[in-house]
């Protein structure tokens, strides 16, 4: 058994790896976005947008940025599923269920 | 008819309408352990966003969220920051944890991480954390129900007596119904808070200054410190980018990981429902927004309230508006408090006999009597925060500074769980422990937080090097055994 860390499941196919791996990569940018030293060079009042004060517009983006971004992992997923049936998620299958549809 | 007796008479009419639904949601579930703790793994999306939702906006959120934007100005935007990353791993974990529940039988969290690494002591551990987190929480809510109906009524309601009939009211519809009496009710209450913030974050800016825009260009001429990242410390002076984002990390790191939060992956029907809430959970979150929108109001129009917690029912009694908008404010500020306070309850007792008691003192306890003995212990555990709320309040506070250091100590627990194959008992143990003694001398000492670092991150820091040297040093775990958790 390989015993090193492993984020993704062995089994995913390569768009599929391709897909997570992108995802976990725009998660990891949103998080180090809103903290020093990014958030610091954006945390700044001006200009107002949408009447907000720029860090509040800024961290607001990234909160909508993040909702669509899982939505259309969500939506891909679906249609995935629906075109190959189950397919492990990112994380692969528990023993009990269906083991990964990769193509 | 005094107007305290209109505030008093609609709250009283939000406190039935709770009650009701508390109690008619319960009729379904089965009357086993897992009816109770878990739904019998039968919610959908729309219970469960609200019960995500409106569990994690307290009226710490409700009071304490306009409390911060008024004292501290744009220091309070951390708590949207950390909303947008932090509930996105379960859509990761999320889904393999549901079916591991499924298949052992799990209802509580460290039942999976101490089967994980076969150790009760970790399940006893996890127990013991979670509840010394989970009652100052749940008294802090407490004493946020008691104290909106003292001022809303103009103390014709006072602290006690407000505080026993909201949690009064709890107490019946989680002793009869269990996670799915929590669950209806948190719909309700979390399409009342959510409508409530928005109306309020809307109409106290046009009131006031004519609008959003006009209400921050008025601050940015007179009070331009409050509106720049990472704005004001507790003092007044600026806050550090160090304390900010690491306010922000540890709150990344725990947010997911909250036990009575945690639990609910169970509950979800399938995993697209667990999935899909995760996915619309951003939608509860924005509504922080309106919520900072009303702490803000209040900096020009209404300097110098204290403590700062008291904007919002400040401006609410100052304005002039009708006493039934008042009554609904306090039904609003109620569901915030209760809507959390429930599901701590909830999972206190559950965690109480599923994580502590069975695993080290009574393995084979029948079904039944672990469902009684959860009841019963919500009954006590309701007494002793309502106690604690009345007589030993300030004394918990103190507690609370812990909390999310403590959870945030069980991240590289979770990670080495789904994550790590190499990971092993002793490592697990150790880090753990290593994580909270670190976060409690580092909370304890101030001095000690270079640059203003919470204690949580050193505890991280401590926890992963044990985690891994301890892992390294010891024998690996059966293979079989951990490829029933891990990412194969």
């Amino acid at each position: 058994m390989d015993r090193r860390p492993r984020l993704l499941s062995s089994r995913l196919t390569r768009t599929q790896r391709r897909v997570y791996g992108a995802v976990t990569v725009f998660f990891i940018a949103a998080f180090l976005a809103t903290m020093w030293p990014v958030q610091a060079a954006f945390g700044g009042a001006l200009p107002f947008v949408l009447g907000l004060p720029f860090d509040l517009f800024y961290l607001s983006a990234i909160l909508v940025g993040s909702f669509f971004v899982l939505l259309g992992l969500f939506v891909w997923e679906g249609r995935r599923e629906e075109r190959e049936g189950p397919g492990g998620g990112p994380a692969g299958r528990a023993p009990d269920g269906p083991r990964s549809g990769g193509s | 008819m005094p107007e305290w007796v209109v505030v008093f008479a609609v709250t009283c009419g939000y406190l039935v309408i709770s009650l009701s639904v508390g109690l008619l949601s319960g009729r379904k579930t089965s009357s086993s352990t897992e009816g109770w703790v878990a739904g019998d793994r039968s919610l959908g999306f729309v219970v469960l966003y609200f019960i995500m939702g409106a569990s994690i906006f307290s009226a710490f959120a409700f009071l304490g969220g306009p409390g911060w934007a008024y004292s501290r100005g744009a220091a309070a935007f951390y708590i949207i920051a950390y909303g947008t990353v932090g509930l996105v791993p379960w859509y990761f974990f999320g889904p393999r944890v549901a079916r591991l529940g499924r298949r052992f039988g799990y209802v509580t969290q460290a039942e999976l991480f101490a089967h994980r690494f076969e150790s009760p002591a970790i399940s006893g551990v996890l127990a013991v954390i979670s509840i010394v987190a989970f009652v100052p929480y749940l008294v802090l809510q407490m004493s946020g129900a008691g104290y909106v109906f003292e001022v809303l009524t103009r103390g014709h309601v006072p602290f006690w007596m407000g505080a026993a009939l909201a949690y009064g009211v709890v107490l019946v519809y989680v002793f009869r119904s269990g996670v799915m009496g929590v669950g209806w009710t948190n719909t309700l209450q979390g399409i009342f808070m959510m409508g409530l913030a928005w109306g309020l974050g809307l109409y106290l800016p046009h009131k006031l200054y004519g609008g959003v825009g006009p209400m921050f260009e008025r601050i940015m001429s007179e009070a331009p410190r409050m509106l720049s990242a990472p704005g004001l410390g507790p003092d007044g002076s600026p806050w550090s980018w160090g304390a900010y984002s690491s306010a922000i990390a540890i709150s990344v790191l725990g947010f997911s990981l909250w036990p009575h939060y945690f639990m609910k992956m169970y509950t979800a029907r399938d995993e697209r429902t667990l999935k899909r809430t995760v996915v619309w959970y951003p939608t509860f979150q924005i509504f922080l927004i309106p919520i900072m929108l009303i702490g803000f109001s209040g900096i020009l129009a209404f300097p110098g309230v204290k403590p700062a917690d008291e904007i919002l029912p400040t401006i609410v009694t100052s304005i002039g508006i009708s006493p039934v908008m008042v009554g609904l404010f306090c039904a609003g500020a109620l569901a915030a408090s209760m809507s959390t306070g429930d599901a701590l309850l909830h999972a206190s007792a559950s965690v109480a006999v599923k994580d502590f008691w069975r695993p080290l003192f009574q393995p084979d306890m029948p079904d039944r009597a672990e469902r009684t003995a959860m009841r019963v212990l919500v009954v006590l555990i309701g007494g002793l925060a309502y106690a604690f709320a009345l007589f030993a309040r300030k004394s918990l506070v103190a507690l609370l500074l812990f909390g999310y250091g403590f959870i945030a100590q069980l991240a590289p627990l979770a990670f080495a769980t789904f994550f790590w194959p190499r990971a092993t008992k002793a490592g697990a143990l150790s880090g753990l422990l290593a994580g909270f003694a670190v976060t409690v001398v580092w909370d304890l000492v101030p001095s000690l937080q270079w640059l203003g670092i919470r204690a949580g991150i050193y505890g991280v820091a401590a926890n992963v090097i044990l985690l891994v040297a301890v892992s390294l040093a010891t024998a690996p775990p059966d293979e079989a055994h951990v490829a029933e958790f891990v990412v194969g």
